[in-house]
Parts: structure tokens; C-alpha cells; sequence
């Protein structure tokens, strides 16, 4: 799922302070599994953004709504007379849902009230790791399951660097490298010889270098 | 690095709203969420009893504290309540 | 053993000299002085000089251009080149440059995560890593080609070489990984600093056990420990950097004003050691920000003078 951090309250209200109506906007699918996102959490800031109108003594009319997803049309139906209202939506969905509900208000302003951070898992409840950058050639199956290109600092193809200490990156003591990982499933899985074979030079094409991707399934389009 | 975490905490510190005066005639006024099942019956059962508490504590009575969600929490300090008290 | 390059250091090994190299740091300015001295102090205790590409990623003078310094000095350069920073339209374009001015050796490295330099909030590249650049190198050498396919013309002759740190983690990859470079292309190996000297021979019995020494020059890496102080902040603070508690006790003993020298025999003492470790075809001493030293080591050593080729 995509995981995002909600911004600081202080960077928020300086984004919608000179506003007269703002309606804090949920997006009820990854971002409500990370708890920054969701149509809870849109409750949530509204009361705080409320609260910080009282105590600046600004009169804004802050409401919250949110919707099941804010990157795709069916589940704007029912909210499309909620949005009219509003002088600007600050959408606590990721990047995506932002940028998909400003196409789809026109000219109303719509603000982005999380920093959106990365594809990952929910590795136990509050903890969450990033484990896809959607390269757009996926090598799982040489590097036994574990992701080299978001997991290692370096990305590096054919690790691990000369940095790699008791597991963990020289980045950062708490982080496990990721070609510790690797040689270790190898070796879980009885393949070790295979870590001997070169990885190919990436083709990066398919990734964000070759400019903005999409898939057209003809056969769903209607 | 120590020095550093210091000089954060205090920098932060500054930021604190300072409190303001309070007048002595003052009382703070706290909203209570019991649970039907417990705090809310002793508060009950405090009341058979003749026994009195305070005028500044309003309850609302839950199902389950575990029913209590931030949203409730923070929209009665939005409303003007001083202290939430929640039992269960 | 035949020549692939004109490399000076790859003569000297094929002639089976132990080879000795060290390694200058570009400044943090533009001044070309800062360089010169340094290797003015060093030429003729080495056969070639090692210069970092932006190391522990602080912004420095760029490689190229420093070896370009040394090349004009009539000195023997090794260009290194890290992943972290360009590239591969770059990469390949700074070899040719290096090639222009027949620099003739280059080692091939992912570099230090940016975030320990002064741009920690850059982007790295690594649209290749280190051992993709070796068989980068190697096929615009050998095969005159770009990575694209298309023809180089004067395609560059450099002799090519990689680190090897076989205190890293996991420790039982370490040969194969070894191995792994070799098959890449690396002709030359310039190990991390060794301190921890059984560690090093168990690895280079691994080494031999595989037969890597003899397709792969091992040059065995040595810094000199200036204090107490540093060998502590080297064992616990530089990522895979082993270490062991005696070196640091050895120096802790020894009165503060001889700990420098105390540091400068226990450099020589592993020298001596290694040279003595079948497979070890030379020495790499990277006395950081300490090159005066470098001639003394040598010397000391027995390495002096430097074979004529």
C-alpha cells in the first residue's frame, strides 16, 4: 500500500489560514491503513485545525468528509456536492488522490496535508517499511524475494557494499541491509550459488527515468 | 550530540504557550465517558447512595470506553471542556 | 603474464614485483597545489597514486582532474570512480576524458552513502553499480564499445580494479563476492584498510582456495594509525572497519607523543606479515591526510627503491 505522513499542523494551517471555507478531505484505503490518511484522520485534523483557528483568532469554517478512494471516479459520485462547498480541499490522501481530485474540482484549489512517502508493509501495528519503488522490471525472483532497489541505500544490484556491518546498512545501525537479507534467504532456499551470478546492467527505462508510465488495457476500456 | 538534544528540548520549550492567569473563582469544567458497565454504574450507584460529586463533571455514558475515539476527545475541547476524564 | 595496458602497475605486477601504491585526496578548493605537494612528498615510493573520487562524499576537487594533475607531473595515476554521482552517460564519458590524457588505471566503486558527506539531502545515482562498472570499463576496453553497442573510437586502456573488503558482513560471502568481481573484469583488487590480520589471512586462504589470486592482483590496503584516538573512532565508527582490541590497547599503552610512530611500526609490522601471505602481490597504503609518512613506511618496509620498468 502507499504510506504517508501527515505534514506538520503548523506547515498545514500556513497553507489554508487566509481561507474562509475548507473542507479536510479523507481518502479511506492505504492512507487510512497508515492512520494519516483516512476519513478518521480528516476528522481529526479538522478538530485540530479548528482549535488552531480559535487560538489564532482566525474565522475559517473547517469541515472533513473523505471517500472509500481518491483515485478513482466512482467514488465521487456521492461527494461531489460535499466538495462544491468549500473555497479549497486540503485532501490528506497520497500524491495521487490530490493530483486526481484537482483534476476533477477544476479551478478549486486543492492542497496536499500529507507528504506521501512510499509503497511498503505494515510490519507490525505503527511500523512501516518501504519494500517497492516500482521499477517497472521486477527481479524478486533472482534476489530471493527481497527488493535491492528500495531496500538497499545504494540500490545496489550486485551487493552488498563494503559498508554492510552485522546486517545492517552504514547508513543507519537500525536499518537491515538488504544484501544480508538476500544472502540470507539464498541461503534458506539452498540457492547461495546463485549469488555468484552477475545481475545485468538495470534497464531504468521502465522506471521513473523514462518519464511518466501508463498501461492501457484495451479490453477494459469502455 | 548531548548538548545538541538540550538545546532542542529548550527550544521547543520556548514555544510553549505560557498559562495565563487563573481567577480564583475559576473551575474547570471536565466532561467524564464511563462505561455502561462500570464506571458509569458506580456513578449510578454513587447516586442511590445520595452521594454527591462535583457540579463541573458532565458524564456521557458509552457502551465501551473502547467506543472512545480521538474524535470525541478532541471535539470536547473544541467545545469549550477543560479536562476529559474517561473510565472504564 | 602479458600486458593488456601500458599501465605502469599492471607492468610491475605482470614482472612480479610487489607492487606498492597510496592515495591522495583532492582538496576542498581549487587550488592544483594542494595536490602536487602531496604527490611531490610520495613519487618515488609508489608506482601509482590512488585519487578518491569525493570520498565520505564531501564535496571535493573531481578525480579526473587531479589525475590529470599527476599525469602532467609524469606520474602514474588510478582514476577512481564511484556509482554514487554519475550516470552512465557520464561514467563512460569521464573514462574517455581520463583516456584522452592516457590515465591508465581506474578502480571501479559505489562510494559512501551521500548522506555522510556535506549534500546529505542530494540524490545518489547509482544507475550502475560498482561491479557493472567494472564490466563497463572492461567492454569499451577490451570489446571498443559502449554500453549502447556502438563503436569507440580509441577506445580506452585502462588496467582495471576494484576494492575488496573482506571485513564486511556477511563474512561467508566474502570470497565469493570476490569471485564475483573477477568474473566482472577486475585485474586489480586494493583491499580496505586491514587491521585485524588473521581475519585478512583467512580470507585470502579462501582466495587461493578458489584460485582468485592467481587471476586477480590482491593489493593488501594499510593506514597508519596517527593515535589512540583514531584507531578507537576506526573501529567503532567507520562502517566495515575491523579493528581488534589489541591494536587499540597498543596504542592506548604508548604515551601520547609516541603514539604516531607507535602507529607507523604497527604498519610496518603488518607489512612485513603480509608479504609473507602467498597471493599478496602488493601493498596500498593510504596514510589519510598523513602522506609525508608514506616514504617512511615504505622504506621501512623493505619496499624501497621502486623498480625501474
Amino acid at each position: 500500500m502507499i504510506v504517508g505522513d501527515q505534514k506538520p499542523l503548523e506547515e498545514i494551517w500556513e497553507m489554508i489560514k487566509n481561507q474562509k471555507k475548507v473542507l479536510v478531505f479523507g481518502c479511506n484505503t492505504c492512507v487510512a491503513v497508515c492512520h494519516t490518511g483516512g476519513n478518521k484522520e480528516a476528522e481529526i485534523l479538522g478538530s485540530m485545525l479548528r482549535m488552531k483557528a480559535k487560538q489564532e483568532g482566525v474565522d475559517i469554517d473547517i469541515k472533513d468528509s473523505g471517500i472509500e478512494r481518491q483515485c478513482e471516479h466512482e467514488f465521487y459520485e456521492k461527494a461531489m456536492e460535499t466538495l462544491e462547498w468549500p473555497d479549497v480541499v486540503l485532501s490528506i490522501a497520497c500524491g495521487v488522490g490530490v493530483q486526481f481530485t484537482a483534476e476533477k474540482l477544476g479551478n478549486k484549489p486543492v492542497l496536499p496535508g500529507l507528504n506521501t512517502t512510499f509503497m511498503g508493509s505494515v510490519d507490525s501495528p505503527g511500523l512501516f517499511t518501504e519494500k517497492c519503488q516500482g521499477c517497472g522490471q521486477c527481479i524478486l525472483a533472482e534476489t530471493g524475494g527481497i527488493c535491492p532497489v528500495s531496500r538497499c541505500a545504494k540500490r545496489v544490484m550486485n551487493g552488498p557494499c563494503g559498508g554492510s556491518t552485522k546486517g545492517k546498512c552504514e547508513i543507519n545501525k537500525e536499518l537491515d541491509c538488504a544484501w544480508q537479507l538476500i544472502v540470507d534467504r539464498l541461503k534458506a532456499l539452498g540457492r547461495l550459488d546463485d549469488y555468484e551470478k552477475l545481475a545485468p546492467i538495470k534497464d531504468w527505462s521502465n522506471e521513473r527515468s523514462g518519464g511518466p508510465r501508463k498501461i492501457v488495457r484495451e479490453d477494459l476500456q469502455v | 550530540m548531548g548538548e545538541q538534544a538540550v538545546a532542542v528540548k529548550e527550544d521547543v520549550i520556548s514555544t510553549v504557550e505560557k498559562p495565563g492567569e487563573i481567577p480564583p473563582e475559576w473551575e474547570p469544567k471536565i466532561l467524564a465517558f464511563a462505561c455502561h458497565y462500570c464506571a458509569f454504574a458506580a456513578a449510578d450507584l454513587a447516586g442511590v447512595m445520595r452521594l454527591s460529586y462535583p457540579m463541573n463533571v458532565k458524564i456521557i455514558r458509552l457502551p465501551c470506553t473502547g467506543k472512545l475515539d480521538h474524535y470525541h476527545i478532541l471535539r470536547a475541547f473544541e467545545r469549550g471542556v477543560d479536562g476529559v476524564f474517561v473510565a472504564g | 603474464m602479458s600486458v593488456k595496458t601500458p599501465s605502469k602497475l599492471e607492468m610491475i605486477l605482470s614482472k612480479g614485483h610487489l607492487a606498492v601504491t597510496s592515495e591522495c585526496g583532492p582538496p576542498r578548493g581549487s587550488d592544483p597545489e594542494a595536490i602536487t605537494k602531496k604527490a611531490e612528498l610520495i613519487k618515488d615510493y609508489v608506482d601509482a597514486i590512488n585519487i578518491t573520487d569525493n570520498q565520505t562524499s564531501m564535496t571535493r576537487m573531481c578525480s579526473l582532474a587531479a589525475c590529470i594533475r599527476l599525469k602532467q607531473m609524469g606520474l602514474e595515476p588510478v582514476l577512481q570512480m564511484v556509482t554514487r554521482d554519475r550516470n552512465r552517460i557520464a561514467l563512460q564519458s569521464d573514462i574517455l576524458g581520463a583516456a584522452s590524457f592516457d590515465i591508465n588505471n581506474i578502480l571501479c566503486l559505489s562510494g559512501d552513502h551521500q548522506s555522510f558527506g556535506d549534500c546529505a539531502k542530494g540524490q545518489n545515482v547509482h544507475d550502475i553499480d560498482s561491479m557493472q562498472l567494472i564490466q563497463t570499463v572492461r567492454r569499451m576496453r577490451d570489446d571498443g564499445k559502449f554500453l549502447g553497442g556502438d563503436d569507440i573510437a580509441r577506445p580506452p586502456r585502462m588496467f582495471v580494479g576494484a576494492a575488496a573488503n573482506p571485513f564486511a558482513d556477511p563474512f561467508e560471502i566474502r570470497v565469493p563476492r570476490l569471485a564475483k568481481k573477477v568474473n566482472a573484469g577486475a585485474e586489480f583488487i586494493q583491499t580496505q584498510c586491514i587491521y585485524n590480520l588473521d581475519k585478512f589471512e583467512e580470507w585470502m586462504k579462501g582466495v587461493r582456495d578458489r584460485g582468485l589470486h592467481e587471476k586477480v592482483a590482491i593489493l593488501a590496503g594499510l593506514t597508519p594509525m596517527k593515535s589512540a584516538g583514531m584507531a578507537k573512532y576506526m573501529k567503532n565508527r567507520v562502517p566495515g572497519m575491523d579493528v581488534p582490541d589489541a591494536i587499540v590497547k597498543r596504542l592506548s599503552d604508548t604515551p601520547k607523543e609516541k603514539q604516531a610512530d607507535e602507529g607507523i611500526k604497527i604498519c610496518v609490522e603488518s607489512i612485513q606479515r603480509l608479504k609473507e601471505v602467498p597471493g599478496v602481490k602488493g601493498f596500498h597504503i593510504m596514510a589519510i591526510e598523513w602522506e609525508e609518512k608514506v616514504p617512511e613506511i615504505v622504506e621501512k618496509a623493505g619496499l624501497y627503491p621502486r623498480p625501474e620498468v
